[in-house]
């Protein structure tokens, strides 16, 4: 579903050359739940963006759904870090869900189905005529994941969407993510630097190098696919795995 | 007492004290040029309710109308172009600098010239004056559109009309905004002027005629609806801001409180 080959991207500004993605190859099957973990400042964002058809890549190839990616692809949507700033603040909670879906010429009645499903799948249904700055962070990322829904899209990327919300937030939207993954098929790409929250959600995970960015490692998290806040992360081989992250950065920080 | 009471009356009550103030002040006034405010009052109404406001406020309003809104189409248009173009902008910006600064008073001379005496100049005057801010503050409010809500826009596909209204406009309307409050008090002052100069009829027209004609009470009370017009534009103006940009309003609010 998504197929990344030998992508590099290199900035170039003002006379200085940065190289923040070496090499970068990896594949994401159809309908699969992959996260990317790498130290501070291993260009885990211009991956994504390069993915997601925002930023062009200085060499290499994205295919998403078998198509190559040149501009932002159909059926592709994008959580970010910064839920405050990627809502409309002048649109209501349903009209910033519904926006995507108006622009993509969709009827009316099967853009309210789809808003009501989405909010109703993130536990927002009671909120949907509220702005989005009348909610709590947590709330307004779930705001943003229903938008993401609704769009019903086959590729999902997420950019350390819990970065910015407290950990009893964080818990509950990681639980959110694994119930939406599992309910609608999406193939899933989740950029984190918390090695916990990589082992504890994803079926894989990717390890990336310091810049410039290599695949480091890549790790089957052969976790049962019933996850718990509590039982998951006192498995013993939830610790396990996450000690093998966690070494695989340090060694990966001390290499950059 | 209600807050909205208190409220209420903490706007009346300067203009009521200002009013006494000038009533009592000039109560046994015998100055030509400065007759007492009752003199005003009743030269208010026998002059301004009747034939008059047909024939003079209401062209009047008609003019600053339809000047105000050539210039907020204008002015929002060519803004959002320049902010959205880097080349445009420029290539533009000097001579905007330029135009911004002939005061537009000025340029009635020149618009008689072209335009003639007609409202046609008189539209233009308030056209060139009121331009600017909303202009100007449109391409700042344009380019300052917030980065990661352009590439949501983007990687959801969001183009053409779709993300000229609910991203860039939507955006920049604060700013747009504050553009057109400034460019209404501009667009009141070059109606009145741009009456002063060849004109047959209107508000500036008719204070200079009474004023010519040592018509002094009558004089007073045209200023008195100038700035009777000048409050009534502006409650009207704060209504649809309140409904253009309550979002932005409970935004800021919101963001202070955290």
């Amino acid at each position: 579903m998504l197929r990344v080959r030998g992508l590099r991207k290199v900035y170039d500004s003002h006379g200085r050359r940065v190289e923040a993605i070496g090499e970068l190859t990896f594949d994401a099957d159809a309908g699969s739940f992959v996260c990317v973990v790498g130290p501070s400042g291993c260009g885990k964002t211009t991956l994504l963006r390069c993915i997601a058809g925002l930023l062009p890549p200085t060499a290499g190839e994205v295919h998403v759904a078998g198509a190559r990616v040149t501009g932002p692809p159909a059926g592709l949507a994008v959580v970010f870090q910064e839920y405050g700033r990627s809502l409309f603040p002048w649109l209501r909670v349903r009209e910033n869900v519904e926006l995507p879906l108006r622009a993509a010429g969709m009827a009316r009645d099967a853009r309210r189905r789809l808003v009501a499903e989405a909010l109703d799948a993130v536990g927002l249904a009671d909120t949907d005529s509220a702005y989005p700055w009348q909610l709590s962070g947590g709330m307004q990322q779930r705001v943003a994941i229903a938008r993401a829904i609704a769009y019903q899209p086959r590729v999902l990327l997420m950019d350390e969407p819990f970065a910015a919300v407290d950990a009893q937030t964080r818990a509950d939207l990681e639980d959110l993510i694994r119930a939406v993954w599992r309910r609608l098929g999406v193939t899933l790409l989740f950029v984190t630097h918390d090695i916990d929250e990589a082992v504890y959600l994803g079926q894989r995970v990717i390890m990336l190098s310091a810049a410039p960015t290599r695949v480091a490692e890549d790790l089957d998290v052969d976790l049962p696919d019933e996850r718990d806040q509590l039982t998951t992360r006192g498995d013993p081989r939830f610790t396990e795995l996450r000690s093998r992250v966690y070494a695989q950065i340090q060694k990966a920080k001390g290499a950059g | 007492m209600t807050v909205a009471l208190r409220r209420l009356a903490l706007v009346v009550t300067l203009p009521a004290a200002l009013l006494a103030v000038w009533w009592f002040a000039s109560m046994n006034s015998t100055d030509f040029y400065r007759p007492p405010l009752s003199r005003i009052l009743v030269a208010f109404r026998e002059t301004w309710i009747g034939p008059r406001f047909v024939d003079d406020v209401l062209p009047s309003m008609a003019r600053l109308a339809i000047g105000y809104a050539g210039a907020l189409v204008l002015g929002v248009a060519l803004g959002t172009a320049i902010g959205l173009s880097r080349p445009l902008r420029a290539a533009l910006e000097p001579v905007l600098e330029f135009l911004r600064a002939v005061p537009p008073p000025v340029l009635v001379p020149i618009l008689i010239l072209i335009a003639g005496i007609g409202s046609t100049m008189k539209v233009l005057v308030i056209v060139s004056g009121c331009l600017w801010p909303i202009l100007l503050n449109t391409v700042e409010g344009v380019r300052g559109v917030d980065g990661v809500l352009a590439d949501t826009c983007r990687s959801y596909r969001i183009r053409g009309a779709g993300r000229l209204w609910h991203l860039v406009l939507r955006s920049a309307s604060p700013q747009i905004v504050t553009g057109a409050r400034q460019a209404l008090s501009i667009g009141i002052i070059l109606m009145v002027i741009s009456e002063m100069f060849a004109a047959s009829s209107g508000l500036g027209f008719t204070i200079v005629q009474f004023q010519r004609g040592f018509a002094i009470p009558e004089m007073w009370s045209g200023v008195l609806l100038l700035g009777l017009l000048g409050v009534l534009l502006s409650l009207a103006f704060r209504g649809v801001e309140h409904r253009v940009l309550g979002w932005y309003h409970g935004l800021r609010a919101a963001a202070r409180e955290r």
